[in-house]
């Protein structure tokens, strides 16, 4: 075969490949283009009764990812031209997302911090828009067979934590350590909890842990509902999880409230706040101050302050917002 | 065809069509080796800040996850390579040629099953069974292979003429699954009348040994599930590379098909499954689903089988798009990844140079059959 | 030595015992899969229990499993009915059962099995079918909704169920909510068999409902063959292309060899690598930087700055690119000289000689890497997680607005959703039968692939072999 290639013939060869793959990009460019340009979603006028369209990009929370996406459906039954495109990731991701503007709609399962606030009002001159949204709670989960109950603040944060900032003097590694559980079952605490970006992380660690560090052993699954299977499937084993996602093959423990009285995680004393663990949840919107909402967005808001809205939250597992802070918001 | 006139006058037109194609090809291949070459530029480029970073803090970091990485790659091959290796001495020099290319295809099929499909076994439906019955399970771990040597003995002893023994892959597989069930239901027998108690409670408690529902065991065999197709195929191009002229004459000699096995095949494709085994860790050290599904990835630095581990590939996988662009724990995730990428293209290359050493070696060596 | 002897018998056995294990364990794999994947849709029978305690629920066996102290077993039944609560505790749609706590246990014919939106399942008994004032009792109000459901959706009269489960109050169910109905214990084989090809049908055809818990996966599947068709049509040309200069046109000094090593290397490279290359590179670098040039009205919405299918796609044909530039060449380096030396001979240029020599020899090989190509690409997850994958996209990528395809949305694969419902959804005990379905269909896609891809291969070594 002949192979040689003289070097003017190479440097022709390469000019025109060049040309050639410069027309591809061009061609490929302008459709890519082309594919946007007219994809943007067009928004009709938000008269009562014309269709609403458009996408409602969210990026956040796990724990609201079951809620959300029913939020979605019964949008899209309302209004077929409406989509909601969400992806999960944990609740810090919903912030970043919200201050980069990956997305306009952040669902968060703890409220945003300070810092977050500055950051995002830093970029866009104005604070995001904060929504209470559902109340759900936290609950330690044990094994369906387990004999413990009920578990001090102080016993929580022993065996969960190797800071020991609620005042436990000694940690809690073994189910000996603790009184109902002598006898069985055996060995280790195994624990298991969530990933560092989820909002379940960072508030057990806030208000179980008293703000300390958690210990490095933990298990760290990429979702409630495998912390929950995985507590389900091993009578050892101890994690903590958003309230909905409770099964019959655990069983949620009781906690010492601050006035020394054991509290069960039911849906009254987490709508009321009386389980020491429980909290709201939250949705930030990123809404300029002085211009109206897209009607997408309007449209979404006004499902989720609706006793519909609410009665799917309690479809999910969540608890619904108390009425009265429901008819509060109920606005849009 | 063509007839000449027309093949003149199309004279300047081909010349100009057929530079511009190979123009095309050329550029083609360099936009291909730039794409190649971008992915090493970008990681090295996106990692320098971590240079920046005070050491105590990456250090700390990278080594438990340095450490999750080999324990996992290491669990696997322990797994892996007996497996492998010892198939393919079985297909490579006991089998027909015919039978050998119908199994092969068979074995690689293990291969393309999805990783994210056998995390999803290992973690949610075989690490709680294994939990609930360990006894069962390491008797499951045991008992086949040995039971295996036992068909052997029988089979030595009745010689029966129906079940030939290069066809003992497939009359095996019955024989494994009956002496599968006999362990999963004599270990719960003597797990109770010889310690009386769960497996577990002796080894946590008498043994102070910790077991962790998704640990460093469950990973290695599912993993090794998925690498053993890799290590085999290449082990058993190497050993069929044997040329056949030795192990005749080792035979001639007055050797047996083992001692041929072991003093001739193995040594003369050493370096061949050497790089084969070295393909199977380069794949267990990047492979990411199945350890993200079926490991704890808690961050701890144990060498119990029974312990969890976390490991590069999935730290990136859960933490990166977590973590914002440019931001410290970015750099550190990229860098992490560079690590990676920097060792498996390292031990594909030996691998790969080993492998192609070892081939022109034994062509040589078979009078270039 | 005889003792030696009897030894070096016994150790090939274990050696084929490792090839029955492998082929064993692969064997079990898909039984698995497949018993639980297609069981799922298979309508299972409905219990009517009486616990001791003179409690009686209606529920579907699950599967039983011993007690920690092994004491005995318990069975874990789906009971559904979760808005029949008073009560608070949540896992009512499961519940456990320990075997000596019960009583008794019938399968009544009359039993129902609703599905429904967003209430989930319901077990128990069809009181009454309510439709413009008349009231329809038992088995004719089961005939009317039979009826009724038979009947396109919007064009099902606007009726009222009456429905009691065994341990609570008859309370009322709008029609509008229900979706399917089934009296699975007073089922004839046949109509079993007909309720479960209809289950298949719908888990292929329809989309998730109840956030992934049920449904089907038809996004999914179209996500993924979008992605997969934009993927092929990125790599096949470049990888073609890189195989035809490496065979036929760079001349096999040292270099060469070095190019071809690396690329053979870059095949055993992590996924999830390139994955990072993905994000970091495709979406952070270009995506961001073409939204500022020509879609920064849209901004701080992204356009092209978050994960979508041009990136995703992008990466998978990086990832494949090894793959095909292999396979293709293997094929073009199987094409005897003399097939190149004779068209030279005959006055072609190195065109002429590609395109009606070469090409047309290497075109199984060129499809093989094209089905491997797209094999990988189908069952790989890792890399997507970072560049593009949604939990949910109700959007498909294709449609019928201009310009049809859609590169920068997000879409849904098999494999990630796989992922996402087994781990991050509401409930893993929920999902699981969907997620062994999933599961079935990916690997059957995926093998199937690469059986393809060998049988090709193979017929052409034979093919070569004859000539």
């Amino acid at each position: 075969m002949n192979r040689h290639a003289t070097p003017p013939r190479l440097i022709a060869r390469l000019a025109a490949g060049s040309i050639a793959l410069a027309i591809a990009f061009a061609i490929a460019f302008v459709s890519l283009f082309a594919s946007t340009f007219f994809t943007t979603p067009v928004v009709a006028n938000t008269a009562e009764n014309t269709t609403v369209r458009g996408t409602l990009g969210a990026v956040g929370s796990d724990t609201m990812a079951g809620l959300m996406l029913r939020w979605g459906e019964a949008l899209a039954q309302r209004h077929p031209d409406v989509t909601l495109q969400f992806q999960a990731g944990g609740s810090a991701n919903a912030a970043s997302a919200l201050i980069a503007g990956t997305a306009r709609l952040g669902p968060m399962s703890r409220p945003m911090t300070t810092a977050e606030k500055q950051r995002f009002t830093h970029r866009y001159g104005y604070p995001p828009l904060e929504l209470k949204v559902a109340r759900d709670a936290l609950v330690v989960v044990v094994h369906r067979h387990n004999p413990l109950r009920a578990l001090t603040r102080r016993q929580l944060d022993a065996i969960f934590s190797t800071t020991r900032r609620c005042g436990a003097e000694q940690p809690i590694l073994r189910w000996k350590d603790l009184a109902t559980t002598q006898d069985w079952p055996f060995g280790r605490i195994t624990l298991h909890g969530r990933n560092l970006a989820s909002g379940t992380h960072a508030l057990f660690e806030r208000r179980a842990l008293c703000g300390g560090e958690f210990r490095r052993d933990i298990s760290v699954h990429p979702g409630s509902a495998a912390v929950v299977a995985a507590v389900g499937e091993s009578p050892g084993a101890m994690g903590y999880a958003g309230y909905h996602h409770l099964s019959a093959a655990v069983r949620s423990l009781s906690l010492y409230n601050a006035a020394g009285k054991a509290v069960a995680p039911s849906r009254a004393a987490i709508q009321h706040g009386d389980y020491p663990l429980s909290r709201s949840l939250y949705l930030y919107v990123n809404a300029p101050p002085d211009a109206a909402l897209p009607p997408a967005e309007q449209a979404l808001l006004r499902l989720i302050f609706s006793p519909r809205g609410q009665q799917i939250a309690q479809a999910a597992g969540f608890v619904a917002l108390p009425e009265s802070r429901r008819q509060q918001q109920d606005r849009w | 065809m063509i007839s000449p006139s027309r093949l003149r006058t199309a004279q300047p037109r081909r010349q100009f069509q057929d530079r511009l194609a190979t123009a095309i090809i050329v550029v083609g291949a360099v936009a291909v080796l730039a794409a190649i070459l971008a992915i090493g530029i970008f990681l090295l480029w996106h990692s320098l800040p971590v240079l920046a970073m005070p050491l105590p803090s990456i250090t700390q970091k990278l080594t438990v996850l340095a450490w999750g990485t080999l324990k996992a790659a290491l669990f696997t091959l322990l797994f892996a390579i007996p497996v492998a290796l010892c198939a393919a001495v079985y297909t490579a020099l006991y089998l027909p040629p015919r039978m050998r290319h119908r199994i092969k295809p068979a074995l690689e099929m293990m291969e393309a099953v999805p990783g994210v499909v056998v995390g999803f076994i290992a973690g949610v439906i075989l690490a709680p069974w294994v939990e609930q019955h360990l006894a069962s399970a390491l008797a499951l771990l045991v008992w086949p292979p040995a039971s295996a040597l036992l068909a052997g003995l029988v089979w030595q002893a009745l010689a029966p003429r129906r079940l030939p023994f290069n066809q003992a892959w497939l009359w095996l597989i019955p024989w494994l699954l009956a002496m599968g069930w006999l362990a999963l239901w004599a270990a719960p027998l003597f797990e109770h009348y010889l310690l009386g108690v769960d497996l577990r409670y002796v080894l946590e408690t008498r043994l102070g040994v910790d077991y962790a529902t998704r640990n460093a065991m469950i990973v290695g065999i599912a993993m090794g599930f998925a690498v053993v197709p890799g290590i085999y195929a290449l082990a058993d191009d190497a050993l069929s590379d044997v040329p056949a002229s030795l192990m005749e004459g080792a035979q001639a000699l007055g050797a047996d098909r083992w001692q041929t096995l072991w003093r001739v095949a193995l040594p003369a494709a050493g370096p061949g499954i050497f790089s084969a085994v070295l393909i199977g860790a380069g794949r267990a050290v990047g492979e990411t689903m199945i350890v993200l599904m079926a490991s704890s990835n808690a961050a701890l630095i144990s060498a119990s089988p029974f312990e969890g581990m976390r490991t590069i590939a999935a730290a990136v996988a859960i933490e990166l798009p977590e973590a914002a662009p440019m931001s410290t724990t970015y750099h550190l995730l990229i860098f992490a990844a560079l690590v990676l990428f920097l060792f498996t293209f390292l031990v594909n290359t030996l691998a790969e140079v080993v492998r192609l050493r070892l081939r022109s070696r034994l062509l040589r060596l078979g009078g270039g059959v | 030595m005889n003792r030696k002897a009897a030894w070096h018998g016994l150790w090939p056995w274990l050696c084929a015992a490792s090839v029955a294990l492998s082929l064993l364990l692969l064997g079990l794999l898909l039984t698995l899969l497949l018993t639980r994947g297609l069981g799922h849709f298979w309508p299972a029978p409905l219990e009517a229990v009486t616990l001791t305690s003179g409690e009686t629920f209606a529920g579907e066996v699950i599967r039983e499993a011993e007690l920690p102290d092994r004491s005995g077993q318990e069975r874990l039944y789906f009971i559904g009915n979760r808005d029949n609560s008073a009560q608070d505790s949540h896992g009512t749609r499961f519940r456990w059962v320990s075997l000596d706590t019960i009583l008794k246990r019938e399968a009544p014919a009359q039993l129902v099995r609703l599905s429904r939106s967003p209430w989930g399942d319901f077990i128990g008994q069809l009181e009454a079918f309510e439709h413009s004032g008349q009231r329809l009792e038992d088995n004719a109000a089961w005939q009317a909704l039979s009826q009724a459901l038979a009947q396109p959706k919007n064009a099902r009269p606007n009726a009222r169920l009456t429905l009691r489960p065994l341990n609570g109050e008859a309370f009322i169910q709008p029609l509008a909510e229900v979706y399917r109905a089934s009296r699975p214990n007073a089922m004839s084989w046949l109509s079993k068999v007909r309720y479960w090809a209809d289950g298949v049908g719908r888990f292929l055809s329809q989309g998730p409902r109840a956030a992934n818990t049920g449904g089907g996966v038809w996004p999914a599947i179209f996500g993924t063959v979008v992605m997969v068709i934009v993927m092929s049509v990125i790599v096949m040309p470049f990888g073609v292309l890189a195989a035809i200069y490496l065979n036929e046109i760079a001349q096999q000094h040292r270099f060469t060899r070095l190019v071809r090593i690396g690329v053979r290397n870059l095949a055993g490279v992590p996924s999830i690598v390139y994955g990072v290359f993905g994000l970091g590179a495709f979406v952070y670098g270009i995506g961001a930087t073409v939204d500022e040039w020509f879609f920064s009205a849209s901004l701080p919405s992204p356009t092209f700055g978050t994960g979508g299918l041009l990136w995703a796609s992008l990466t998978l044909s990086l990832l494949t690119l090894p793959v095909v530039i292999v396979a293709t060449e293997e094929g073009l380096a199987r094409i005897p000289d003399a097939q190149r030396e004779g068209a030279v001979a005959l006055g072609a240029t190195r065109l002429e000689t590609l395109t009606r020599v070469v090409l047309p020899m290497a075109a199984p090989a060129m499809l093989t890497a094209l089905i491997l190509a797209v094999a990988r690409a189908a069952g790989e997850v890792a890399p997507l997680m970072l560049v593009g994958v949604a939990k949910l996209a109700p959007q498909v990528p294709v449609d019928a607005t201009f310009p049809y395809l859609h590169l920068e949305r997000k879409f849904m694969h098999l494999g990630y959703h796989l992922f996402d419902t087994a781990f991050h959804g509401d409930s893993v005990q929920a999902a699981i039968p969907l997620v062994y379905a999933t599961a079935l269909l990916l690997v059957l896609i995926v093998l199937v692939l690469n059986l393809t891809a060998i049988f090709l291969r193979h017929y052409l070594r034979r093919k070569r072999a004859t000539t």
